[in-house]
């Protein structure tokens, strides 16, 4: 074994999860036994007394056995934002004292205390991490320990939230008929669409039997029919974006997405979109205009609204700049809604061209307004005027080809 | 926090009985220094030089072995180990439940009531030339001590 080695194997043994030796131990031992030696062989009285607590600190306390451990009963799931509490299970073998890094700070309780309540706090949608309850076991008069061990990390994905988010009427689409838009073919709904003579084939139930009495004719009542439309959310995850020009190109740290940067907007507003256009019956796409692996087919139901949720997620921790964007495979017919700060000319086209391809398209405005110019340099007020007369100069242009735009979101 | 202020509070006897016993401001100035090494680096030899040069210093100084001075740093300078003993495993901001100090507190009082019980011993050991009997049991019980630590390590 090279020194190196040893040298490695010595600091590993002094630390980790199991037992060992402190330096107290060590000073209560060669230094409680070197004055009670030194006291007696030069006749001091005084070193003897003062050597003999420490010796005696040793002979009543012993080096503890078992395997002392932290455990955590799990956090339900689907408990969302906000305050989540649990219990954290201290079993501490023969341990004495536990120091528990609990999200409220550092805890130092008796080993064999009962549940300890954690209480976590979830502030922003997306992946992260509960809890990690770093622990160390302290035997008697701290003379060995266990640990420090670095515990296990409980991470969870929150969601994006579903706000309730009034859906307006759509252009139906007569490939699906499940959802409340009045389709132009005849159906089983309950709205009229007409009263004619009986065909053959016509079902006897659908005989108006009040107009054939009048008429003399067999006549029946014809009803439209209900069709689902199609949406497709269209995510720009390039750039996150706030209303503080001065942190745009910094990142940022602690949650997923900048909080209410335009990001955030957008993911809240598809979930929210995507909630209230599945409840209605419509089929809901989700495209990442610069990641098309990641998108969504169109669907209907509520492990539908899951798997957008869940997408989203996917979308933003994949966020980042793209050079090129992409409406490829657009269903025939669908509404297509861009989720988007609108900062560059590229998006604008796609949506004019979305637009001439026969999509109704509708641009929602993820920037927040109004922009914070940045106060460190003379040129900050200017360079935020430009960027938001560029804004809005794009968002006109849009709407005047057709495309509806929404100035705040 | 706590431990750290516990440490000082455990120091401040010693290093009064040490200033009242020495004529000048060294032992005070050292005790200060090694405190402040102990509050900072619990984990180090601070304690260990602390309790040390402390024992050291009232065994060669001047008085009675069982003075009041010997009598208040017995339970202060085990009171330094414990303290910094705890210190060292318990990291600068924690939350120490009191419940968590009982075990340490109830073995502290076990330790000192031996401690003055040996030192209670001592006071009625015959001095002088003729303690022959008193030295060979010393040693009996020096051997019989070492030997049990030995047997622990």
């Amino acid at each position: 074994m090279s020194r190196a080695d040893k040298l490695r194997e010595a600091f590993a043994q002094s630390h980790g999860a199991h037992w060992h030796p402190t330096d107290a131990y060590s000073r209560a031992v060669w230094l409680g036994v070197g004055l009670v030696v030194c006291g007696m062989f030069l006749h001091q009285v005084e070193l003897v007394l003062f050597g003999v607590p420490l010796v005696l600190s040793v002979l009543l306390t012993h080096k503890p056995r078992g395997v002392p451990k932290v455990s955590v009963k799990p956090v339900p799931r689907g408990a969302g934002a906000g305050v989540v509490h649990t219990v954290a299970h201290l079993d501490g073998a023969d341990a004495e004292i536990a120091v528990v890094r609990l999200p409220g700070g550092m805890r130092a309780v008796p080993a064999h205390s009962p549940d300890l309540p954690v209480r976590i706090r979830r502030d922003a949608w997306g992946p992260g991490v509960d809890l990690r309850l770093d622990h160390l076991f302290a035997g008697p008069d701290g003379m060995h320990v266990y640990g420090p061990v670095v515990g296990a990390e409980h991470v969870r994905t929150i969601l994006p939230p579903v706000e309730h988010h009034p859906s307006g009427p759509l252009p139906p689409r007569p490939a699906g008929l499940v959802g409340i838009h009045r389709s132009p073919r005849v159906g089983d709904s309950t709205e009229l669409r007409d009263i004619r003579a009986f065909q053959p084939g016509d079902r006897l139930r659908r005989i108006d039997w009040r107009v054939t009495t009048r008429t003399g004719t067999v006549h029946v009542r014809e009803r439209h029919a209900e069709a689902d439309a199609e949406v497709v959310l269209a995510l720009d995850t390039r750039s996150d974006v706030g209303t503080d020009v001065a942190q745009w190109s910094s990142p940022h740290h602690g949650a997923t997405t900048r909080p209410d940067g335009s990001l955030d907007r957008a993911v809240r507003r598809a979930a929210s979109m995507a909630a209230g256009y599945l409840r209605q019956g419509d089929r809901v796409g989700l495209v990442d205009l610069s990641r098309p692996q990641l998108n969504v087919r169109p669907g209907v139901g509520r492990r539908h609204l899951m798997r957008i949720r869940t997408q989203l997620v996917v979308c933003v921790q994949a966020a980042g700049w793209s050079s090129r964007v992409a409406l490829r495979k657009l269903p025939h017919g669908c509404v297509v809604v861009l989720l988007s700060p609108f900062l560059d000319d590229e998006i604008a086209e796609l949506a004019v061209q979305t637009r001439k391809n026969g999509h109704v398209v509708l641009a929602v405005n993820t920037l927040p307004l109004p922009l914070r110019p940045d106060a460190d340099t003379p040129w900050g007020e200017v360079a935020a005027e430009m960027i938001a007369a560029e804004h809005r100069l794009r968002l006109r242009r849009m709407a005047e080809h057709g495309v509806a735009v929404t100035r705040e979101c | 926090m706590l431990m750290r202020l516990a440490i000082v509070l455990a120091a401040l006897p010693v290093a009064l009985v040490l200033h009242l016993e020495s004529e000048s401001i060294a032992p005070l100035l050292v005790v200060t220094a090694l405190t402040v090494v102990t509050v900072l680096m619990p984990g180090s030899a601070g304690a260990a030089l602390l309790i040390g040069y402390a024992a050291l210093a009232m065994a060669f100084g001047d008085g009675h072995p069982l003075r009041l001075g010997v009598l208040v740093l017995i339970p202060a300078l085990h009171l330094v180990h414990v303290t910094a003993a705890l210190a060292a495993v318990v990291p600068v901001k924690t939350k120490i439940e009191p419940a968590a100090l009982k075990a340490p507190a109830r073995r502290f009082a076990i330790v000192q009531a031996i401690a003055f019980v040996v030192a209670a011993f001592a006071a009625v050991l015959p001095s002088g030339p003729n303690t022959g009997l008193a030295e060979v049991l010393g040693l009996g019980a020096l051997t019989v001590v070492i030997g049990v630590v030995a047997l622990r390590i």
